[in-house]
């Protein structure tokens, strides 16, 4: 067994959060507000230390008096507390909304729509190796196959009827592929948990 | 009670014992499920192992949480074992806060080692010169645009607060120009920023290291070229172990690649509990 207190520390919190697949009970319950506080307590220490002091108010103190703006707009978040001049909260949450919507337009419309259409349409060089043709052909179906089921201002009848149900499947087998993804990785982390039970602290494996 | 209503309702506290049975008993009973290799963890190492060495950075996003480390610590590990044994700088960031402490622990795990079987100087690990983690940064967004132009000026100080100009290899990493390849090692949805700004803006190449949950939503960017390898949770970071080893980079395999053989037998559980739900909800049907 380990003699390092840390090790301790991690192993009887990592059971006393699995003692919540038994039932709920007093120690989960204080394994789990240990967590709230100590998340809390790192992240606003990271975000004072790393973001806010050095961005902001060592600049202020070093005379940059320009900061004095998104000290201003920062501080316009918490009118909404203050009924009288709650209004001022949309001027921040409209700055975000403006640069936000500038910068991800172009770059999301770039990156996950030309691309990915690009990316859809089957050309002649798709059949150089003839395995990724027939991928290709697969993808280029299953995406045609998949809007057609979103489309909605027509009765899905007839080929429209047709192509909507193949989308379907094609969506099935997403889904299932996610699904299984899942299951993996939320079994992988409780493997994490047990090889360190049984390893740093049990010293059962290595 | 029938034996349909049995399999159909078995209490999840069993379900619960007969998982854990599942993943203990490979550690201690040899079991050997082979593993093969993904194309796309291929791709990745195919991709590290053709940069040139002493050439252009990689830079590693380390932005994953203490409860994925089980699926991405191990990528970080032979992913960084792989940089440093081919001599090829790296250059590590964070935009999620719980990034910074996980990294500085991946390096000093990867650094002390291969330091200790160093021979010389120009065989050992030395921050400054072979690596230099630069901490973690908010708003990713403007970040990542504002490194295309000047690194430095996104971060002027490196982790430890120490002056990036100080560092012998932060005097030949300006931008995005001197970057191979960034890998991201992600817990949620970060790669996709650095796909829409970094790379769409700059061209800067992006590999990724993510869970499992994450891996589907990022094939189509795999299918497009616009992610050049990819680690798919504990499974891809087994083969990139895996891949290592069989090259020489490392000695030994890491804990993902003994996690596997839980992971094998834990499905064939689930799948077994999936027929048996299913067999016993159609038998139950035809009853009524």
């Amino acid at each position: 067994m380990s003699p390092d207190p840390w090790i301790w520390i991690g192993a009887i919190l990592t059971l006393m959060i699995f003692s919540f697949l038994f039932k709920d009970n007093p120690f989960y319950k204080f394994g789990e507000h240990l967590f709230v506080g100590v998340a809390n307590g790192y992240f606003i220490a990271l975000y004072w230390h790393n973001s806010l002091k050095p961005n902001l108010f060592d600049e202020l103190a070093a005379g940059n008096f320009i900061y004095i703006i998104p000290l201003l707009l920062g501080l316009m978040y918490f009118a909404r507390f203050i009924p009288k001049i709650s209004w001022l909260v949309r001027i921040p949450i409209g700055f975000i909304i403006g640069w936000g919507a500038g910068i991800s337009i172009p770059a999301y419309f770039q990156a996950e729509i030309l691309r990915q259409v690009e990316g859809t349409i089957v050309t002649p060089e798709s059949f150089i190796n003839p395995l990724n043709g027939i991928w290709a052909l697969i993808i280029f179906i299953g995406v045609v196959c998949t809007l057609i089921y979103f489309f909605f201002s027509k009765e899905h009848k007839g080929i429209l009827g047709h192509t909507s149900r193949l989308g379907i499947i094609f969506i099935m087998i997403g889904f299932g592929a996610s699904f299984g993804y899942t299951v993996m990785a939320r079994v992988s982390l409780l493997i994490g948990r047990i090889q360190f039970l049984l390893g740093p602290w049990l010293g059962l494996i290595k | 009670m029938k034996w349909y209503e049995v399999i159909s309702k078995i209490d999840r506290r069993i379900i619960y014992v007969l998982l854990t049975l599942f993943i203990i008993l490979p550690f201690f009973v040899k079991i050997t499920i082979p593993q093969n290799i993904m194309p796309q963890t291929q791709k990745l190492f195919d991709f590290v192992d053709s940069i040139p060495p002493n050439d252009k950075v990689i830079m590693i996003a380390f932005e994953y949480s203490p409860q994925t480390m089980p699926e991405c610590r191990p990528m970080a590990i032979a992913l960084l074992k792989h940089s440093f044994m081919r001599n090829i700088p790296i250059v590590g960031v964070s935009f999620d806060p719980q990034g910074p402490g996980l990294a500085v622990e991946a390096f000093a795990t990867v650094v002390d080692e291969l330091n200790s079987i160093a021979l010389s100087r120009e065989d050992s690990i030395i921050y400054g010169e072979d690596y230099v983690y630069l901490g973690w940064k908010s708003g990713r967004l403007a970040a990542l645009l504002e490194m295309g132009e000047s690194i430095k000026s996104v971060f002027p100080r490196d982790h430890f607060r120490n002056s990036v100009d100080s560092f012998p290899l932060m005097q030949r990493v300006r931008n995005y120009k001197d970057v191979a390849i960034a890998i991201v090692l992600a817990a949620a949805d970060y790669p996709i920023d650095w796909i829409r700004y970094a790379q769409t803006r700059y061209g800067v190449k992006v590999g990724a290291g993510l869970t499992a949950v994450m891996a589907p939503k990022y094939y189509p960017f795999l299918q497009t070229g616009q992610v050049s390898g990819m680690m798919s949770g504990m499974k891809g970071a087994a083969e990139y172990e895996k891949l290592v080893l069989e090259h020489g980079y490392a000695t030994e395999l890491g804990t993902a690649e003994t996690g596997m053989n839980s992971q094998s037998m834990i499905h064939i559980l689930i799948i077994v509990f999936i027929l048996l739900g299913n067999i016993g909800y159609f038998f139950s049907r035809r009853k009524k």
